[in-house]
């Protein structure tokens, strides 16, 4: 009789489990699975955009990715954006986090002011920061006159464009990623700090030895959403330089884009997103591995 | 209990269905009539679904510029009067974001009845059957003698007009007199076949130039470096003048044409002007040339409107005038503009060659310049306005007629177009070395040609 119920329990279990999973599962089949495997479809096919018929291309897109020039570059601007993103960006917000988790007056402002970035759309964002970079009457170079300095022309000069990009990002997404980081510090209990304390550990001792591995999931999680966010940067390229000056910003996302919808390539453009997912998927296995962790709090 | 998620799930499909449906779909507004016509195409001639009084409601696209869409509403109304069946639903669509939204539209399926089109595009929607053919609408009613020879030449692919124009363009040479006084520089000819040199304009420009003012002397193209077809309209400008052509005259490939020593003269000095002499800005700075920080400029007949719209001090005559564009070897304005197609997908193809016919015809061709002062693409146009006969309308016009050069039309334009952008950006920001920059270019416009050969 127990047993009887037990099991009709169990059924009922996971009856209402699947009842839970179904919806979210359609949802994601129609919206993300289906357009995948679509996608898949299209990149073994010479496609165009506005194009009645489609022929069968087999590898020739993929083929051709290999010897295309300005593929390799957006490739290389991508992982170029996110080689400094990555490590610049985690230890400002780490920065910033470890300030404002101490406890003074006004610490309130200064945790809004760090997060407002995050707020504000990255459209806005990009158009604002086009209109600071502008050479001649923008705010920056206003104030780099203002001290004597030389102008910096972020919007068209090749060389440095980039970084202009590349501080955008940073400004607008390490008050996001400084939340996260103060939710980690303050799992950390203060009694590991006393210890350390007592054992006459210097404060960079502390981070080193106590921070630093405590903080390790949270840093796992920053390390890989960081990289497959800047990896995958769009918007500020596509709004404040669409990729110039001469090609220098143009990151693989943008590529495809333009691919896609510019030249109406799709076969080609979902060859190239397809090897960049593959990518992308490579490297964050390697970091989940890499962060794998047994500390526990 | 697991019903309700269900439930909901699929209620967000079909609100997303129906957001689907409204996003292409047009006329909620043309009320009743709408639903039952849209399975039975419209039979016979246009005249005979008049007769019946069924109303037909069209979808026009257009990129949205705020003096052309009040020319658009107004000659809309007065085709709505005229034809009480037929309802036009008009949607503007953000420029930068036209191009996108109308292949993106034709992809899925949903696209308008009525599509502006920029000329060089035209080739590629005719290639792959997004848009009908034009020429027995034009044979009946469409007064195709009096269109301009370089508009149709650039609406023609394979022997078929897909395209009516809506008004040609070309650009001229703004320049700023006072500036040019100041420095006891002489004033340029008015007159089209006394055009200057590109060294007379540099000589100028070096004199004219004051980098302690934030005064460039010369920008050579109207809105700078930007991401769209406008650079490379007045880019492929420099190498038709040096005697370069872009394609082969049977539009098969690039070698040889694209990398010829006239292409490279014609880099060489682009980039002299940006990284030797610098002269140019490499960050146009907004409305720099009516802010007195552009010397030299140059600009299409929009222009004027837009100066007396808002620096309506800024006179011409007084502080600027304008004369020919720039020549080398040869004298060379870029031509081509904005016309209207219509989609394979209508299914009232006759009733949008009316309202088409209605825009772009001898009248509503008169309308559209009254309206707009772009450049007229018929003749009739040209010879009912005193004013395009005089100064400063006739240096367009004679521009045009005499020195017009439509850019290529092939279905490849989209690679040209982006090469030949990449290209000028290269070489004048870069300060990239001109033969690679040719070369990278050569490459990208033959894999677009060998695309389209698939």
């Amino acid at each position: 009789m127990r047993a009887i119920r037990a099991s009709l329990y169990e059924k009922q279990e996971s009856r209402a489990a699947f009842g839970f999973i179904v919806p979210a599962f359609v949802l994601l089949a129609v919206f993300i699975f289906y357009p995948m495997l679509h996608a898949l479809w299209i990149s073994f096919q010479n496609y165009n955009l506005i194009a009645a018929h489609s022929s069968f291309a087999g590898w020739g897109n993929y083929r051709k990715l290999f010897s295309d020039g300005t593929f390799g570059a957006s490739l290389w601007h991508s992982f170029y954006f996110t080689l400094v993103v990555l490590p610049v960006q985690t230890a400002i917000s780490l920065g910033l986090a470890m300030l404002v988790q101490k406890k003074f007056r006004g610490v309130g402002f200064f945790r809004t002011v760090y997060f407002v970035p995050v707020a504000v759309s990255f459209a806005i964002a990009s158009t604002i920061f086009r209109l600071i970079y502008n050479k001649d009457y923008g705010m920056l170079n206003a104030v780099l006159k203002g001290i004597g300095l030389p102008a910096v022309d972020f919007l068209s000069n090749p060389r440095i464009s980039m970084l202009g990009i590349i501080v955008l990002c940073i400004w607008r997404a390490m008050g996001f990623v400084m939340v996260i980081f103060l939710a980690g510090l303050n799992n950390i209990p203060d009694s590991l700090y006393e210890a350390a304390h007592v054992d006459g550990a210097s404060p960079a001792q502390r981070f080193l030895y106590v921070t630093l591995p405590l903080l390790k999931r949270t840093l796992a999680f920053v390390v890989i959403i960081t990289t497959m966010d800047a990896l995958k940067i769009f918007i500020p390229i596509y709004i404040t330089t669409s990729g110039g000056p001469a090609g220098s910003t143009s990151t693989v996302v943008h590529f495809i884009y333009e691919t896609a919808f510019k030249q109406m390539n799709m076969g080609f453009a979902a060859a190239a997103a397809f090897l960049f997912f593959a990518l992308v998927l490579a490297i964050s296995v390697v970091q989940l591995r890499i962060f794998r962790t047994d500390v526990e709090y | 209990m697991n019903r309700k998620p269900l439930l909901l799930s699929a209620l967000l499909l079909a609100a997303s269905g129906a957001l689907a449906a409204c996003s292409g779909g047009s006329g909620n507004s043309g009320g009743a009539g709408d639903s039952g016509e849209s399975g039975a195409p419209a039979s016979g001639s246009a005249s005979s679904s008049a007769d019946s009084g069924e109303v037909v409601t069209l979808s026009f696209w257009r990129h949205d510029y705020a003096p052309e869409a009040a020319a658009f509403k107004k000659l809309i109304a007065s085709f709505e009067e005229k034809h009480p069946n037929i309802k036009i639903d008009f949607q503007m669509i953000p420029n930068d974001q036209y191009e996108t939204k109308i292949r993106t539209a034709l992809a899925g399926g949903n696209p308008p009845d009525i599509m502006a089109l920029d000329a060089p595009t035209l080739a590629s929607y005719a290639s792959q059957k997004a848009i009908i053919p034009l020429d027995d609408y034009f044979a009946k009613d469409g007064n195709k003698d009096d269109l301009l020879k370089p508009v149709i030449e650039g609406l023609t692919y394979n022997g078929k007009m897909y395209a009516a124009p809506n008004n040609d363009g070309t650009i001229v040479m703004f320049y700023n007199k006072k500036m040019f006084e100041e420095k006891g520089i002489p004033l340029p000819s008015k007159n089209v076949d006394e055009a200057w040199t590109w060294e007379q304009v540099l000589d100028a420009a070096k004199k004219l130039n004051d980098p302690a003012k934030g005064v460039y002397g010369w920008n050579p193209t109207p809105w700078g470096f930007v991401g769209h077809e406008g650079a490379p309209y007045s880019e492929m400008a420099f190498l038709w003048q040096a005697g370069a052509e872009i394609l082969s005259p049977d539009g098969k490939t690039a070698k040889g044409y694209l990398d010829s020593p006239e292409a490279k003269k014609a880099l060489t000095f682009w980039k002299g002007l940006y990284n030797v002499d610098k002269v140019s800005p490499k960050e146009l700075p907004q409305d720099a040339f009516w802010n007195g920080k552009v010397a030299i400029h140059v600009d299409g007949p929009f222009a004027f409107q837009y100066q007396q719209q808002n620096f309506p001090n800024f006179k011409l005559g007084e502080d600027y005038d304008v004369a020919p564009l720039w020549k080398d070897r040869k004298m060379v304005g870029t031509t081509g503009s904005w016309n209207m197609a219509i989609t394979s997908h209508s299914e009232h193809p006759d009733e949008a060659w009316q309202f088409v016919n209605w825009v772009t015809g001898v009248e509503g061709s008169k309308v559209w310049y009254e309206e707009t002062k772009n450049l007229p693409a018929r003749q009739s146009t040209f010879d009912a306005f005193q004013e395009l006969k005089e100064y400063p309308m006739n240096i367009y016009a004679e521009q045009l007629s005499k020195y017009g050069h439509p850019r290529p039309v092939t279905p490849a334009y989209p690679a040209i177009s982006e090469a030949i952008r990449l290209l000028f950006e290269d070489v004048g920001l870069g300060g990239a070395d001109v033969d690679e920059s040719l070369a990278k270019a050569v490459k990208k416009i033959e894999d677009g040609l060998a695309m389209i050969g698939q």
